[in-house]
């Protein structure tokens, strides 16, 4: 079966600084796929490849076979179908959690008021916070901003979600929620690329464990290999670093 | 003998400040130069603060050329007092077949200082604004157009509401300049009238009728500041 996601060596420099050394990667559709590696690796510059955050110098992105990076391509529409969850969350302080959610509906989608109002609803009741839809971000906390985040990128109907160090802003005891909502969404059959370092979620949840270093994909496997069985004498160092071993 | 008696001092203050039979003759012309001063600050701000907002968009969009001429339009009439601005629009123009009204020099001139200031005030407002409000925006596939108008112009306009305020009001208190090139607004007509009758008492009204014209405009600018901060 064609991959959801695809990247076929991917180059990315910032001026002489190179962050991505020809990277493939293959994201199954219906699979969680988990990026990890030390801080500047380039994991999240890979993520943010993926719906052209970051354009890349060299090499493809296929979502669903097609090649984004190729001309002609519209972006906007691409970028519904691939969802993007940020560390920092993003939410539009000026508006509501439903405000939040329903904006591309109604921007994008051109969906009636009544319709973005009801898919908006629908994703909030998703991620659990139907009662603070007409709460504005400034009241929530991290965690349920967190979660909006979510709700905003699932009322566009995804077929792939990318998750940018999700928890990585959070108390740890509001980490807890947002780990649970991306549970359900692996169960329900979502594709999703995760960046993050909450490892005990990647042995839980993971179908697939990337590690990177230095802008290459140095192993990668299921989480009982990577986790239990590690060959690569980086990974094995940055897993005891973590003490995961 | 007592028709000689002297005028005490604070009879003298009242006679020269505040003197009813002076107010009486000069009401109607003051008036005419408070109605003149809204409609010309109304004007200013119109054309000040649309203008303003326009160049700081345009500016966003990163083109170099383009900015380096709204850089240095808006340094140039930041940096001129309005005062020599009024005075070249009035005076200097004319030599090059370019005549206008006092009302229409003053009107340019006090805009482009307010467009000056405000394109500014925009333009850090949009900078302050963090990249990830952008990148959450374009992710959900709302096009960089729809983006400013939806996400960024929202949160910039309120970020800016209270420096703005200031500096438009500061601005169209400008309007008394207008005097300068003989337009008749609250200060020239309360000056003129204060030396045909040789007493104060215009002055004080033209002082009062500033304070009229401009008390409810700060308090607009408050109310605006709290109508337009949202909920954190």
């Amino acid at each position: 079966m064609r991959p959801a996601l695809e990247l076929r060596d991917l180059c990315k420099a910032y001026g002489a600084l190179a962050v991505l050394h020809g990277v493939s990667l293959s994201v199954p559709t219906g699979k969680l796929v988990f990026v990890i590696g030390p801080s500047g690796s380039g994991k999240s510059t890979l993520l943010r490849c993926c719906n052209l955050l970051e354009v890349p110098q060299s090499g493809a992105v296929l979502v669903d076979g097609q090649d984004i990076t190729q001309a002609g391509v519209d972006l906007n529409r691409l970028r519904q179908q691939v969802g993007m969850v940020f560390q920092s969350f993003n939410l539009y302080p000026h508006m509501t959690a439903l405000g939040n959610v329903t904006l591309a509906l109604r921007k994008v989608q051109k969906l009636s008021k009544a319709q973005a109002q009801a898919d908006g609803l629908q994703a909030l009741a998703r991620v659990g916070l139907t009662d603070k839809a007409n709460t504005y971000p400034g009241q929530l906390s991290g965690g349920q901003q967190q979660r909006v985040g979510i709700a905003r990128s699932l009322a566009l109907k995804p077929k792939i979600l990318l998750f940018d160090e999700p928890t990585s802003a959070l108390d740890p005891e509001l980490v807890g929620s947002v780990l649970q909502v991306m549970r359900e969404l692996r169960e329900s059959g979502m594709t999703m690329v995760v960046v993050s370092h909450e490892m005990g979620f990647a042995r839980a949840a993971a179908d697939h464990v990337v590690f990177m270093d230095k802008g290459q994909i140095l192993e990668q496997g299921s989480p009982q290999v990577i986790f239990d069985t590690p060959q690569h004498p980086r990974l094995r160092e940055f897993l005891t670093a973590l003490g995961q071993r | 003998m007592n028709s000689a008696a002297p005028l005490s001092t604070l009879d003298r203050f009242l006679f020269s400040f505040f003197n009813p039979e002076v107010a009486a003759r000069y009401v109607a012309p003051m008036l005419d130069g408070m109605l003149l001063t809204i409609g010309l600050g109304l004007c200013v701000i119109a054309t000040g603060l649309v203008l303003g907002l326009t160049l700081a968009v345009v500016r966003i969009q990163h083109v170099r050329l383009i900015n380096g001429i709204i850089v240095a339009f808006a340094d140039i009439f930041r940096a001129l007092p309005p005062l020599v601005v009024i005075i070249l629009l009035f005076f200097a123009f004319p030599y090059i077949e370019l005549s206008m009204s006092a009302f229409t020099a003053t009107w340019l001139a006090l805009s482009l200082v307010l467009a000056a200031f405000t394109e500014e005030i925009f333009w850090t407002g949009m900078l302050a604004i963090p990249k990830g409000q952008w990148e959450a925006a374009r992710s959900t596939g709302l096009g960089p157009w729809a983006t400013l108008v939806q996400v960024i112009l929202p949160q910039a306009v309120r970020m800016t509401v209270p420096p703005l305020t200031n500096r438009t009001i500061a601005i169209t208190k400008g309007t008394a300049l207008g005097s300068v090139v003989a337009l008749h607004e609250v200060l020239n007509v309360s000056s003129a009238a204060s030396s045909e009758a040789g007493n104060a008492t215009p002055l004080v009204m033209g002082a009062a009728a500033y304070l009229i014209l401009f008390i409810p405009f700060v308090v607009f600018g408050r109310w605006v500041e709290t109508r337009f901060a949202w909920k954190r």
